[in-house]
C-alpha cells in the first residue's frame, strides 16, 4: 500500500481517460457543417448502439441458465419497450426480471 | 428540468449502482482508505479503466504501461464526440466537463434522446452528466466503505445497463429508419469478435466507421440516400 503511487495512478489515467474523449471536440471545432461530419454524426449513434448490445450480450453462456435468463429479460425488456415505449419502465421491468431469476425471488 | 435529468438518467442509475459497488468491493481489498474509490470515481470516472486499475495498482503497473493501457481502453471514446460536437454549447467549464463525462452510458443517452423544443440543451445534457457522475460515485464510495456490509443484494442489477443500450438501439433504430448502420455494424461486430475478442468495441467501432464512410463516398445510391 503506497498512497503516493495510488495518486498518481490516480492522475495519470485521469488524463490518459479525457484524452480519449476531448479530440473531436478540439480536431471538428467549428467544422460541424461539414456534410461528411453530419453524416458521420447521425449514423455513429446507431452503429454503436448495436456493437454496445452486442458486446453487452457476448459474454453470456447461452447454454447456461443464466443464459437462458438474459434471453428471457431481454425479451421482456424490448416487450415492454415497444409496447409502452418509455425507457425507464423498460430497464426496470427487464432488470427486475432478471435480478428475480439469479436472486431466485420465487 | 432537474427533475427531468433525474428522470432521464435513473436508467443510468441502475446500471452504474452494482458496478460502482462491484468497484469499490474490489478496491478495498487493496487495503487502501475507501475514500481513495471516491476519489477515483470523481477523477477518472470510467468504469473498465477502474477494474483495470485495481489489477495495475495490486501488481505495481509501471506509469506509461498504466497510461497506454488506460487509452487504449477507452480509446472508443474517440468517436463518441463526433455526434455531440454541437450539442455542448460554447468553450468553458461547463463544456469541458461534459466532455470529461462522457461516458459510454451518457453518450448513449444523449445521442438517442430526443428533447422537448426550447430545451437549452448544454444546460439539460450538464445535470445529466452532474447526476450521472454522481450514481457512480455514490457506488463506488458505498462498495468501498460498506461493500460487505451491504443489506440490499444488488446481483443481477448489472442487468440493467444492457436493458438501457437494448431499447437505445430500438430508439435508434425508430429515429433512422433505414438498415445499413445497423447491418454494417453487425458485420464490423462480427469480424472484431473474430479477431480481437477481448478488445472488440474499438475495432468494431472503428470498422463501421469507415465501412459507412467508404460506402457513402464510393456508392451513389448510399451518397444520396443516407
Amino acid at each position: 500500500m503506497n498512497i503516493e503511487y495510488l495518486v498518481i495512478v490516480i492522475a495519470i489515467m485521469s488524463v490518459a481517460t479525457f484524452a480519449t474523449r476531448l479530440p473531436p471536440f478540439v480536431l471538428f471545432s467549428g467544422r460541424e457543417q461539414h456534410p461528411l461530419l453530419q453524416f458521420i454524426a447521425r449514423y455513429t449513434p446507431p452503429m454503436v448502439m448495436t456493437i454496445l448490445v452486442i458486446y453487452m450480450l457476448k459474454s453470456v453462456d447461452y447454454l447456461s441458465t443464466e443464459g437462458l435468463y438474459a434471453f428471457i429479460a431481454l425479451f421482456v425488456t424490448i416487450g415492454v419497450h415497444l409496447w409502452r415505449r418509455n425507457a425507464l419502465v423498460s430497464i426496470v421491468t427487464g432488470t427486475a426480471v432478471f435480478m428475480s431469476f439469479v436472486q431466485g425471488w420465487f | 428540468m432537474i427533475r427531468d435529468a433525474i428522470k432521464t438518467t435513473l436508467p443510468i442509475f441502475f446500471g452504474y449502482l452494482p458496478l460502482g459497488i462491484a468497484f469499490g468491493l474490489l478496491f478495498q481489498e487493496l487495503g487502501y482508505p475507501w475514500y481513495y474509490a471516491t476519489l477515483m470515481g470523481v477523477c477518472i470516472y470510467a468504469g473498465a479503466a477502474q477494474f483495470m486499475a485495481v489489477g495495475l495498482l495490486a501488481a505495481g503497473a509501471g506509469f506509461v504501461e498504466i497510461a497506454m493501457a488506460t487509452f487504449f481502453l477507452n480509446s472508443r471514446h474517440l468517436f463518441y464526440g463526433l455526434a455531440l460536437l454541437n450539442s455542448f454549447g460554447n468553450w468553458g467549464l461547463r463544456k469541458i466537463y461534459l466532455i470529461f463525462g462522457l461516458t459510454d452510458e451518457v453518450y448513449s443517452l444523449m445521442s438517442t434522446i430526443e428533447l422537448p423544443e426550447g430545451t437549452d440543451k448544454p444546460q439539460f445534457y450538464f445535470l445529466m452528466t452532474i447526476f450521472s457522475q454522481s450514481y457512480w460515485i455514490f457506488g463506488c464510495t458505498l462498495g468501498a466503505w460498506a461493500g460487505t456490509k451491504l443489506v440490499f443484494n444488488t446481483q443481477g442489477m448489472e442487468f440493467a445497463a444492457t436493458a438501457l443500450f437494448t431499447v437505445l438501439l430500438i430508439e435508434q433504430w425508430i429515429k433512422v429508419r433505414k438498415p445499413l448502420p445497423f447491418i454494417i455494424a453487425l458485420i464490423a461486430s462480427a469480424i472484431a469478435l473474430l479477431l480481437f475478442a477481448q478488445h472488440m468495441l474499438i475495432l468494431a467501432i472503428s470498422l463501421s466507421l469507415i465501412m459507412m464512410m467508404v460506402l457513402r463516398l464510393t456508392n451513389k445510391k448510399v451518397h444520396d440516400e443516407y
